[in-house]
């Protein structure tokens, strides 16, 4: 199942949003594009990468201090890397671009997530940000955690990929690999650790959280 | 190559007390160490090598004038000559100003895709003064209170189970408390026996919960 084409998933919410970012991400040569349901992350560019993607006037807004808290833990807990590219604002016809006003939000910010070891990249329109996802895609398969599995599913598969997709703290590309790399639903319950990690491209860390969800001996009475 | 470029980074500056920063000499007098006093503490060293600030143990700031970015490739010497010599997180600030806005996207491929360092854009020096006073809060903390870390709290994963149990088609609620009751991990769950289950949930929907894990 090896697919050598780069692939990167997006989000389709991302469709309304930054719709400039698919066509030139489409038009940027050999990148295959797939736009899927990947429930809170604008783009999945590894097994390892999340890309989140913030309008400069949004980020800077200190009104959306706790979504953006909320969606980097999310990010944090599905997957090992996490990148943020803040993207300046569209200047509409006959306006001049706005310049920063720096404030003590903005800065502390970027001064925390830096703390955070979240990846931040600074773009200036939505056609930079697809150059920028193109070459993390690019970079990310050099070091061999790149998206190599198909992303169309059917039937029996599609029905195997929402029940990965409700183990606690898996990604969709998690998921995808699951579906992908195990034959059966049983299969992939009996393995060990190790084979978890291999087979779903994640670390052994990762991997155990699965093994122990897997194997938990669940308890009525603590939902009660 | 003059003679504090022969010590890349010295290790000695590695212990910097809470609110202070390690500065090298070369910033005395600057607009910088200006904007900075009365925020951070600055102690000035000579011999930092290619470092301009220390903020922790850990973390030390290179900066980037506007002149040589627009110079070009000896800012690329320096950044690479750090990665070599040490492990020290090195954030790296950038003058993008008017003048230098269109270097701006290759100065970031290189030092954060190639290098994988991080980089923070600042328009003048009173710019980089206020962020350097937050990153060295920041680091005073040291993790404690970033809301962007996560603290793991330890969830019980019951009802996530039983939410995992009705992905299974064919399978509600009812259904689920009623296969978990008798097979109660999903890995017991995955290798009951098609007449186990039936017993349990009746011939149609056992079926399809055997088929769900084996087909």
């Amino acid at each position: 199942t090896i697919n050598t084409a780069p692939c990167i998933l997006v989000d389709s919410r991302e469709i309304a949003s930054g719709s400039e970012v698919i066509s030139y991400l489409k038009a940027a040569l050999g990148l295959k594009v797939e736009v899927c349901s990947l429930g809170g992350c604008d783009y999945i560019v590894s097994n390892r990468l999340a890309v989140e993607r913030k309008s400069q006037s949004e980020f800077s807004n200190s009104v959306n201090k706790s979504k953006l808290v909320e969606r980097i833990q999310h990010l944090h807990s599905l997957f090992e890397r996490v990148c943020l590219i803040i993207e300046n604002d569209r200047v509409k016809p006959g306006e001049t671009s706005r310049i920063l006003q720096r404030t003590k939000y903005y800065d502390s910010t970027l001064s925390a997530l830096i703390s955070a070891r979240v990846q931040i990249l600074f773009s200036s329109s939505q056609e930079e940000t697809a150059g920028l996802l193109r070459d993390l895609v690019l970079l990310e398969q050099r070091k061999s955690t790149g998206i190599n599995v198909p992303t169309e599913l059917k039937g029996h598969k599609l029905e195997e990929m929402q029940f990965y997709l409700s183990i606690p703290n898996v990604s969709y590309i998690t998921a995808l690999n699951l579906c992908h790399h195990f034959e059966t639903v049983r299969q992939m319950a009996n393995s060990s650790v190790n084979v978890i990690s291999e087979h779903a491209h994640v670390s052994v860390q990762k991997a155990e959280e699965i093994y122990r969800y897997l194997h938990y001996v669940f308890e009525k009475e603590m939902i009660l | 190559m003059d003679a504090s470029e022969s010590t890349p980074v010295r290790v000695g500056a590695s212990s910097v007390p809470c609110g202070h920063a390690i500065a090298s000499e070369k910033w005395r007098g600057t607009d910088l160490a200006k904007f900075l006093q009365g925020k951070v503490k600055l102690v000035f060293e000579d011999g930092l090598g290619l470092v301009d600030f220390h903020l922790s143990n850990r973390t030390c700031i290179l900066y980037i004038t506007e002149c040589e970015i627009v110079s070009g490739s000896s800012y690329k010497r320096r950044l690479v000559r750090f990665r070599k010599a040490c492990t020290l997180n090195g954030i790296v600030l950038a003058e993008r100003t008017r003048l230098t806005d269109q270097y701006f996207s290759p100065v970031q491929n290189f030092v954060v895709l190639e290098l994988g360092m991080a980089l923070l854009p600042v328009a003048s020096q009173s710019e980089a003064a206020q962020l350097l006073f937050h990153l060295v809060q920041e680091r005073s903390r040291e993790g404690i209170s970033n809301p962007f870390i996560r603290k793991k709290h330890f969830q019980l994963p019951d009802a996530s189970i039983l939410q995992t149990i009705q992905k299974i088609p064919g399978v509600g609620k009812v259904k689920a408390l009623q296969l978990l009751q008798h097979f109660p991990s999903i890995q017991q769950l995955s290798n009951a026996s098609f007449s186990q289950l039936e017993n349990v949930v009746g011939h149609g929907i056992a079926l399809n919960i055997y088929s769900f894990f084996t087909q």
